[in-house]
């Protein structure tokens, strides 16, 4: 077993030779780390951070923001060895068969492969994140216990279920750095370094393979990293930032000579109190409420668009949760006790829940990060965000609820209030997923794209991006799961890049 | 002791006739209401007359151009002999769903609850 290297004892203008660089030790990252392990590929692996937090560090993230108000770029994310794991949720979904799919509707929508090429690597994704056996929507995972799923009549909305990462003997979702980290120390053709920043991937003159990465630490120290072949895996704001301060060869970035690299900038919205659901019978089983365990998983229901429903009413994704009981105002009750009794059924026990969800948002090439005049402690120019959020994303969600609503009353179970109509209302509840997305754009074409099928670099032979930054469109899936999945792919792509 | 015990006894029954009596009234009430609207035929298909307007008055407020005989006569062809629960599950099959102020309702129960805030 080898320990970590401290960047801040190497040689000051040293020169480390590698097979393979990655850039950053987030859920990417370690996983690609692990993927390659006892292959004949030497890798370094570079973490900006240490094992644990330390604020000086964290403050390299910070930066500004215009457009629709969104969470502070130093407080979404963490930069340390596991990077964003350490905070992370642990919710689970794999995307759905038509988030990979070209929609005609739906601008700069299409994934180069379909949702069963990622099934490839889906089951050890989900080993890795540690969230049981996947069932998801594939096999009943509620018991007889807990009592069956809220009737709903056929429609576009359908109970669907996320998993957890929290099988091992912890509440906490596993946190890549600590849960791996001795396996990491173990990997024989592996070097990790922590407190290395890379302040700059140097191009070749002519533009096509990456030479060098330029690595300092906030100590002052800097040094020089040749690899053959580097995977930026840094996070999804944070790979943007790579490409587009490395701008020495390329004036607009390290593969941005189509001006993509920092567009199409997405999170998954995540309005509160988006819409009231009323259960005539007033019973609810505690999944929908709360993670439950079952089959050794963790899981919890959701109401999610089916895939035909999207298709035919142009609807993006969402997964809505029932967060809490909640009391109706007088229109409610009235409303409540004329339809029951207009049905037929009782609701003298009914009661009322609120909804919450995490929705799609469509692809927006003006959502975006650029770099400021501002540079941080280790003279990288620091980021600027524009947010954007569309009111067709907002009505697309409203209709879904609709469809809700409308499935409940056929059904007799229950009934719908929908809380949010207007731009101010939504915005007034909104939340985000700290799901950073999309800025390094996965495109067979390199007008529409940052990165190939591969995931490798427009036009620059040995360069890669990992995470969920390469996602050309997102699904309502938390990433983690599916970004792990990705990297493993990449993992396979690049052993047969090695001779 | 049965003279001591007959005086409460009488009280109580009085009082319960006083809230039968009132109870009655209101329910009367309720059904004069219904009965002397011009569209009682429809609307004593609905259980409170003050929960329907209530509602209603949230649909109207989607509906300015709203006209109320020719609801009432869409709405006749419409229910006929079928049970109104019938008819809802129908309109919202087909997805025939009105918002009111957030509620998604069926289209059918929307109206009627319309016409009893008009009536």
């Amino acid at each position: 077993m080898s320990a970590f290297v401290d960047a801040r004892a190497v040689p000051a203008g040293s020169t480390i030779e590698t097979d393979l660089a990655i850039i950053g030790g987030g859920p990417a990252g370690i996983s690609l780390a692990l993927a390659l392990a006892n292959t004949p590929i030497r890798m370094l692996l570079l973490e900006s951070g240490g094992t644990d937090l330390d604020p000086k560090t964290q403050a390299l993230y910070a930066g500004s923001e215009t457009g629709v108000h969104y969470l502070p770029l130093e407080a979404s994310r963490l930069r340390y060895l596991g990077g964003s794991s350490n905070h992370w949720g642990g919710w689970s979904r794999p995307l759905d068969p038509s988030d990979f799919e070209k929609r005609d509707w739906l601008p700069h929508s299409g994934w180069p492969f379909s949702r069963a090429e990622l099934d490839r690597y889906l089951p050890r994704a989900q080993a890795m994140i540690e969230a049981g056996p996947m069932i998801y929507d594939r096999q009943q995972i509620w018991t007889d216990e807990d009592g069956a799923p809220i009737p709903l009549a056929p429609g576009g909305v359908y109970t669907s279920y996320f998993q957890f990462s929290k099988t091992r003997d912890s509440d906490l979702p596993t946190p890549f750095g600590h849960r791996y980290g001795g396996d990491l120390k173990r990997i024989a053709n592996l070097q990790l370094m922590l407190h290395a920043n890379v302040t700059g991937l140097r191009l070749a003159a002519n533009a096509q393979s990456l030479d060098r990465l330029d690595v300092a630490t906030l100590s002052g120290r800097k040094f020089t990293v040749k690899p053959k072949y580097t995977v930026v895996a840094v996070g999804g704001i944070e790979n943007a930032r790579l490409l587009l301060a490395s701008n020495d060869v390329m004036a607009a970035g390290v593969g941005n000579g189509n001006d993509l690299v920092g567009r199409f900038f997405a999170d998954h919205p995540i309005p509160r109190q988006t819409a009231t659901l009323v259960k005539f019978d007033g019973k609810l089983a505690p999944y929908y409420t709360d993670q439950q365990d079952a089959a050794n998983a963790h899981y919890r229901a959701a109401f999610s668009p089916t895939e035909a429903f999207k298709a035919q009413r142009r609807i993006l994704g969402s997964l809505t949760t029932v967060e809490n009981s909640v009391p109706l105002d007088e229109l409610g009750k009235a409303a409540l006790a004329t339809t029951a009794a207009a049905l037929g059924v009782d609701a003298s026990q009914a009661r009322a829940f609120s909804l919450g969800c995490g929705m799609e948002m469509s692809p927006d090439p003006d959502r975006r990060f650029t770099l400021s005049s501002e540079r941080d402690a280790l003279g990288m120019p620091r980021l600027k965000l524009h947010m954007t959020i569309s009111d067709d994303d907002l009505a697309r969600y409203r209709d879904t609820m609709k469809e809700l609503g409308r499935q409940l009353l056929v059904a007799k179970t229950g009934m719908i209030h929908l809380d949010r109509k207007e731009r101010a209302e939504w915005l007034s509840v909104m939340d985000w997923g700290n799901h950073h997305m999309g800025t390094t754009r996965m495109h067979v074409d390199p007008k529409q794209g940052v990165v190939d099928a591969n995931s490798r670099v427009h036009g620059i032979g040995n360069l890669y991006v990992a995470g969920s930054s390469v996602f050309p469109t997102y699904g309502s899936s938390n990433p983690t799961l599916n970004l792990v999945a990705m990297t493993l792919r990449l993992a396979e792509h690049l052993k047969t890049v090695f001779p | 002791m049965s003279g001591i015990s007959r005086r409460p006894f009488l009280a109580s029954a009085l009082a319960l006739i006083g809230v039968a009596a009132v109870g009655g009234g209101a329910y009367e009430f309720g059904l004069f209401r219904k009965h002397f609207s011009k569209y009682g035929d429809l609307l004593n298909a609905l259980d409170n007359p003050d929960n329907a307007e209530q509602v209603g008055s949230a649909v109207l407020a989607t509906m300015p151009d709203f006209d109320a005989v020719k609801t009432a006569g869409d709405l006749r062809t419409r229910i006929g002999k079928k049970s109104l629960a019938d008819v809802l599950i129908a309109d919202a099959q087909a997805n025939r769903v009105i918002e009111a102020s957030g509620w998604v309702l069926p289209e059918t129960l929307a109206l009627l609850c319309a016409l009893a805030a008009k009536s």
